[in-house]
């Protein structure tokens, strides 16, 4: 019996074509996540695996998520990237244990199957018997039992993978705004790895695709960002989204209006109890590093459908991947950034800045504590009732110049109606 | 101080240190740096096994260890209000080569709703740095080296 549910056994209601009103049952049925794996993650996306420079040199191996699938992605001598599940092509068996490492090859531990860096089967034990009796038999055709492999694609260092054996173009999934802003932030100089951050956020992966495309909560939810003047809600910006409406690019740039609107900022805060303009820092270091980039974008957030994040947080650089764990689990995996040639301070201006940012951020600590209230908040909503996205206006979803925002959600609900065939 | 007083010393210090935060007593925890000098990193056992240098939570100064506490308690941050108790266990102290003391001690700390239902939030390690001053023992570097670096929801309040 396929575990897959039928579309009978989901029921959602989605009153407004235009999607500013999502039913709350696709953050919590376990029907609606099952079905996610099998329209989404195992179907015609692209989907995050790793950075290029995680695999510097031949037998370098990543495991990560797609999905409920553990996904191993290799270079192999010939320089190729390879991707495969992780799970043994006789048994099933987990293959790779380690996040990351080198190996020659794939080996089984349970009965020794071995497979090259590509994922192919290469070696049997036993396979002829011993002493004449037993082996596999004469029809088992080592090539029909490779391990299950996606098709790979790399653009500017970012490796993705699908399990589709008719993926879109890669550079049309990505949509202009991403390859431009790609280039900006990981091509013009050449990323290292300074770091990961895991944070396993008790709330639904979509959860986390609404935050980082809701632009409104910046200066609400994140006061630490307008107390210490790093982020104001009448900052210059906007919104720009891809074809499909499911990738969005959302900025905000520094401008000389900027001093102006404080005044602005403190009366609409006025009273909320969490606005603290005359608070010092004991040491505001962290607050005063400079753009390194010198071209005045404070944020620049890439949301990816459906698990990827390319985020620059005033001098913060990060790759952020969504690791669905269940309809109520999401584990954020963080790949923080550095780039070759930094001199040590500013490597050492990084590691500050990163306290903005991951389980421990300033400001992205937040966003944890607010997807897990929201979790536990729609537990008590009865079947057939509705999130409101109606900041920014309602009706057609498009670009903005404007950071207070909903319009960007209502994209990614409208892919996903789609993708899901709802 | 003899093996037996520095052991002594030392427990007691990591009891009065996890005690001050476990009551959010954060003026008494961060009165146990050294104003002068004195660093301290939460990072992931992760980062530190692969030489990485990116910790989840770094104040690389008195007043930065001062601010992050200052978040807390001045309201300005959102994070979930749980009870957090610690246990430190298997202090282990001994005296550098410029007489300075070097600790290790295990820690988990468990998180208590406010409906009282109790659950494991953070299996770490301690590796500090401490200096005699006074009588009193002051950290020079505390690194906290989080085991379970998947951390549950966000890491808000100081380990």
């Amino acid at each position: 019996m396929s575990k897959v549910p039928t579309q009978s056994q989901i029921n959602l209601d989605w009153p407004r074509q235009d999607f500013s009103r999502v039913p709350y049952e696709v953050f919590t049925d376990p029907h609606v996540y099952a079905l996610e794996n099998e329209r989404i993650f195992q179907a015609d996306v692209w989907n995050y695996l790793a950075h290029e420079v995680e695999l510097a040199s031949a037998g370098d191996f990543v495991t990560t998520w797609i999905g409920s699938a553990h996904v191993v992605v290799t270079r192999d001598k010939d320089q190729s990237i390879s991707a495969f599940e992780n799970s043994c092509a006789h048994r099933g068996a987990q293959l790779v244990t380690q996040v990351r490492g080198n190996m020659l090859k794939v080996a089984c531990p349970y009965h020794l199957w071995t497979y090259s860096l590509k994922g192919d089967l290469m070696g049997v034990p036993m396979a002829q018997g011993i002493n004449g009796k037993g082996g596999m038999p004469s029809s088992f055709d080592k090539a029909q039992h490779g391990l299950r492999k996606l098709q790979v694609k790399v653009h500017a260092g970012l490796i993705f993978g699908s399990f589709s054996s008719n993926p879109p173009d890669l550079h049309e999934f990505l949509g202009p705004h991403s390859l431009s802003q790609i280039d900006r932030l990981l091509v013009q100089r050449q990323p290292k790895v300074l770091g990961y951050l895991r944070q396993r956020i008790p709330g639904n992966w979509k959860l986390y695709n609404e935050n980082v495309r809701d632009p409104y909560h910046g200066s609400l939810l994140h006061q630490f960002q307008v107390s210490f003047g790093l982020q104001q809600p009448t900052m210059k910006g906007g919104i720009k989204l891809d074809a499909d409406l499911k990738n969005t690019w959302n900025h905000s740039i520094l401008s000389e209006s900027d001093k102006e609107q404080q005044k602005w900022v403190e009366k609409a805060f006025e009273g909320t109890g969490k606005y603290n303009p005359n608070m010092k820092m004991a040491d505001p270091a962290l607050t005063q590093v400079p753009l390194d980039l010198g071209d005045g974008y404070k944020t620049t957030i890439l949301s990816i459908f459906p698990t990827l994040v390319i985020a620059q947080v005033d001098n913060t650089y990060a790759i952020r991947h969504l690791r669905p764990k269940g309809p109520d689990l999401v584990e954020l995996h963080i790949t923080y950034l550095g780039f070759e040639g930094d001199t040590p301070k500013q490597t050492y201006e990084k590691l500050l800045t990163a306290n903005f940012i991951g389980p421990s951020g300033y400001i992205s600590l937040e966003d944890g504590e607010a997807l897990r209230l929201v979790q536990e908040g729609i537990k008590s909503r009865a079947p057939g009732t509705h999130e409101v996205l109606e900041m920014g206006g309602v009706g057609a979803i498009e670009d903005t110049d404007y950071l207070s925002q909903e319009i960007s959600i209502r994209g990614f609900w409208s892919h996903y109606h789609k993708i899901m065939g709802f | 101080m003899n093996a037996i007083e520095l052991d002594y010393a030392i427990r007691h210090f990591f009891h009065v240190y996890a005690e001050n935060l476990d009551e959010e007593r954060f003026d008494a925890w961060t009165g146990l740096f050294d104003p002068d000098q004195c660093t301290y990193e939460i990072l992931s056992k992760e980062n530190k096994d692969l030489g990485l240098p990116l910790p989840i939570m770094g104040c690389f100064t008195f007043g930065m260890i001062k601010d992050r506490v200052a978040m807390l308690a001045k309201g300005v941050l959102t994070y979930r209000r749980s009870r957090l108790l610690r246990q430190v266990s298997n202090v282990q102290a001994s005296y550098t080569e410029d007489g300075h003391v070097l600790a290790k001690a295990n820690l988990v700390v468990y998180q208590s709703s406010e409906e009282g239902v109790s659950s494991l939030y953070m299996v770490a390690r301690y590796e500090a740095t401490l200096v005699l001053v006074d009588k009193r023992t002051l950290v020079r570097k505390m690194a906290v080296i989080v085991e379970s670096f998947g951390i549950d929801t966000m890491l808000a309040v100081p380990l």
